[in-house]
């Protein structure tokens, strides 16, 4: 049953009035200026899908350009009854186009997140300059000590120095360092870029005595070493531009917040055990008897499980953790560290005068 | 191909072109599919969203009885967006990022890189605005025949910043010079198929209404900064030493005064202004012909706020889902109020030679001037 329709070649403007008709599986048209023409129905497809009231375009895979423009709604409504892909709207097709783009676009976002969270950041820590790293290393000290008083006495000096050589005994591969104590109450102890390791007024007091320092002290050489503070600086700056990537912002500027450098230096467990086995390995060959640091870790441990020291001073270091941050694993932490092995009587770290020089540091 | 066997059938008599919104249905099931595909793909969606509205209400929109149709296609609009993502925003931020952690945050080269950042969304602004005009005109089909932009991106981006620099010089007199000749400039590179659009017209008759609308505002701004400060200095005058009035208090009427201030501007300068968007609008449809017949179109200030202020609340109230129904209201605006007068001789067009660009809108779409 032939029907009357409209047909646009896709070079003209012109419409061409047509008869149209089903022949097996082809649509087969033709009109005073069109000659005969024969569509498969397999290759048709719809511009919008039907609707009352308003004409039904089709257009064929073999001619993209062309449009069949049928007004007879019960030709259309039988047509498209027959094969449902006329029916338009939403296709599988087109469904799968959107899920590959949009697990591709994820994929993408995390290998880039991957890269410059994950793989980057301790590979560019170690190849970064020293003057870069000294510079933000200072920026990163005075950001977090604040307003504190840096201690320095001529006895005070010369204790860090002795302990600082009683490590570095028989450790011949010991990063450049520094140590400095800060005049603040609260405990704590941190790495920052460029080998400067702080202690505070605070944690020395709370130390029993010499070899509880030094552990710690080993401890946070393990950082430098590693270049811990470094790494998460370039990690830090990774997801600021992934931040910056996904919402189409700056990302904030993390750098200048006291808070964000806070986080900065709160390791991953990972990190920690890295600067653990470090200043185990380290004390063993300088012949320091690990058990200082497990005892400052128990007392830690024990602080915490009540009231965390008052700080009058309070600042960034109060959100940075301390040096044996509270996650899971502790325990294990603790108990990987155990005595020299029999027979071996450990060094002095310090002499009874030098340790209360130190510990006296601030006045 | 030759003319002749084209066009061997007698030509139909040139036709007057009249323009009608033909709602169907669908809109409201595409708002809602589009909405929740968007939020389980991570807004990637949006693409392919914004194309299937454009195809929706593009077909609604009859031209002597005959839709038109969008060809664009979501695939397009995304590379488009993923074109400049990977070759304009990712290296930007890296750079800033580069320059942030060897040089520190406060770093002046970094004020230096933002700096260029913005001059150069300045200077590309005009050419985001051409390439999406142009990717949508060459996504338009009525008849078998798609539209395009012949001219150059870059004429017109460097025409758009001069337009900013004169404009902002001039304290906005330049406006209407600058958005006539802004407007010349495009219309004239307009094409359907083969045939041309014209502009042509002087910015002379706009004045007497921009004066208008600019010394209005400026009178609204002044008499609402005397109002408010008045009302809280006579408090302060006769109030005297008996009066109850605290610094609380005044701190509050500090508050109201801010709050009547922001919604003055926001409220009735706009409305002023819609009186010279208005008679823009009307001028340059005046001044636009195509294949000789002049376009009218019928757009008063009252009309245009209307349809503001229904969208402001349609975007408030469907927390931003409801766009389509805003631009579909917006090209209704549009379309129910032009006309073209004059007979076109529609037979005689030919398909546009210009070729297509592969992909749609990414600057577009990331300055956020994509249009519709």
């Amino acid at each position: 049953m032939a029907i009357e329709a409209v047909f646009f070649d896709g070079e003209y403007a012109r419409d061409r009035a047509i008869t149209l008709d089903v022949q097996g599986n082809d649509l087969v048209f033709s009109g005073q200026d069109v000659p005969q023409t024969r569509w498969s129905i397999s290759g048709l497809h719809p511009v919008d899908p039907p609707s009352p009231g308003q004409p039904f375009r089709i257009t064929h895979h073999s001619k993209p350009g062309a449009r069949l423009v049928i007004r007879d709604e019960a030709f259309v409504h039988r047509l498209v009854a027959e094969h449902k892909h006329l029916k338009g709207g939403y296709s599988w097709t087109h469904l799968k186009q959107v899920a590959v783009w949009t697990a591709g676009g994820i994929l993408a976002i995390a290998a880039l997140g991957y890269v410059l969270v994950s793989f980057l950041p301790q590979r560019v820590a170690f190849v970064l300059p020293e003057t870069w790293r000294d510079r933000v290393g200072g920026q990163v000290v005075d950001g977090l000590v604040g307003k504190a008083k840096r201690c320095n006495t001529p006895a005070g000096d010369s204790a860090k120095s002795a302990m600082i050589a009683a490590l570095a005994e028989g450790n011949t591969d010991l990063p450049p360092l520094s140590m400095e104590v800060y005049d603040m109450d609260l405990v704590n102890a941190f790495a920052a870029p460029g080998g400067k390791i702080i202690f505070t007024k605070g944690i020395l007091a709370k130390a029993d005595g010499p070899d509880e320092i030094a552990g710690v002290l080993a401890h946070e050489i393990g950082h430098v070493a590693h270049r811990h503070p470094e790494t998460q600086l370039v990690r830090l700056t990774g997801i600021q531009v992934l931040i910056s990537v996904m919402s189409g912002t700056n990302g904030g500027d993390f750098t200048s917040n006291v808070a964000a450098l806070a986080a900065l230096l709160r390791y991953s467990r990972d990190a920690e055990r890295e600067a653990d086995t470090y200043a185990r390995q380290t004390m063993d060959k300088a012949n320091i008897n690990p058990m200082g640091l497990r005892t400052f870790f128990e007392k830690m441990i024990k602080d915490e499980g009540g009231a965390a020291p008052a700080a009058k001073d309070s600042s960034a270091l109060d959100t940075l953790g301390n040096v044996f941050s509270t996650h899971p694993g502790t325990e294990d932490r603790i108990k990987q560290i155990t005595p020299l092995p029999d027979g071996r009587t450990p060094a002095q770290v310090l002499t009874p005068e030098q340790w209360k020089s130190l510990q006296s540091i601030c006045g | 191909m030759t003319e002749q066997t084209t066009h061997p059938a007698p030509h139909h008599a040139p036709e007057r072109l009249t323009f009608t919104y033909v709602p169907r249905k669908g809109l409201m099931k595409l708002t809602i599919v589009n909405f929740l595909l968007s939020i389980v793909t991570f807004t990637i969606y949006r693409f392919w969203a914004k194309t299937n509205v454009r195809q929706h209400i593009w077909s609604c929109v009859h031209i002597n009885g005959e839709p038109l149709e969008y060809t664009g296609k979501g695939s397009e609009l995304f590379m488009g967006a993923l074109y400049v993502f990977l070759f304009m925003v990712l290296p930007i931020v890296l750079i800033g990022a580069l320059i942030g952690l060897v040089y520190g945050p406060e770093s002046p080269l970094l004020f230096v890189l933002q700096m260029l950042v913005i001059i150069a969304v300045y200077v590309f602004w005009g050419f985001a605005v051409y390439k999406a005009r142009k990717y949508q005109l060459s996504r338009t089909q009525w008849r078998g025949i798609r539209g395009t932009l012949s001219g150059s991106a870059m004429t017109y981006s460097l025409l758009y910043f001069g337009s900013l620099l004169a404009k902002s010089m001039s304290f906005g007199w330049a406006t209407p010079v600058m958005n006539t000749v802004l407007q010349e400039q495009i219309t004239n590179d307009m094409r359907f198929g083969d045939a041309a659009f014209k502009f042509k017209g002087r910015a002379g008759p706009l004045y007497p209404t921009y004066a208008a609308c600019w010394f209005l505002s400026l009178v609204a701004i002044i008499v609402a900064i005397v109002a408010i400060g008045g009302s809280i200095g006579l408090e302060k005058l006769f109030g005297g030493e008996g009066s109850t009035t605290t610094p609380e208090t005044y701190a509050v009427l500090a508050g109201f005064a801010i709050v009547g201030f922001l919604l003055l501007t926001a409220l009735i300068v706009p409305m002023l202004w819609s009186l010279y968007i208005a008679r823009e609008l009307r001028t340059f449809a005046d001044y636009t012909r195509f294949d000789g017949a002049q376009f009218n179109l019928d757009a008063s200030a009252g009309s245009i706020i209307w349809l503001s202020v229904v969208n402001i609340f349609i975007l408030i109230f469907t927390l931003g889902i409801g766009w389509p129904y805003i631009n579909q209201r917006t090209v209704r605006f549009v379309i129910d109020r032009l006309s073209l007068e004059g007979l076109i001789d529609v037979d005689r067009i030919r398909q546009s030679q210009v070729p297509l660009d592969k992909r749609g809108e990414g600057l577009a779409d990331a300055f956020d001037v994509g249009g519709l």
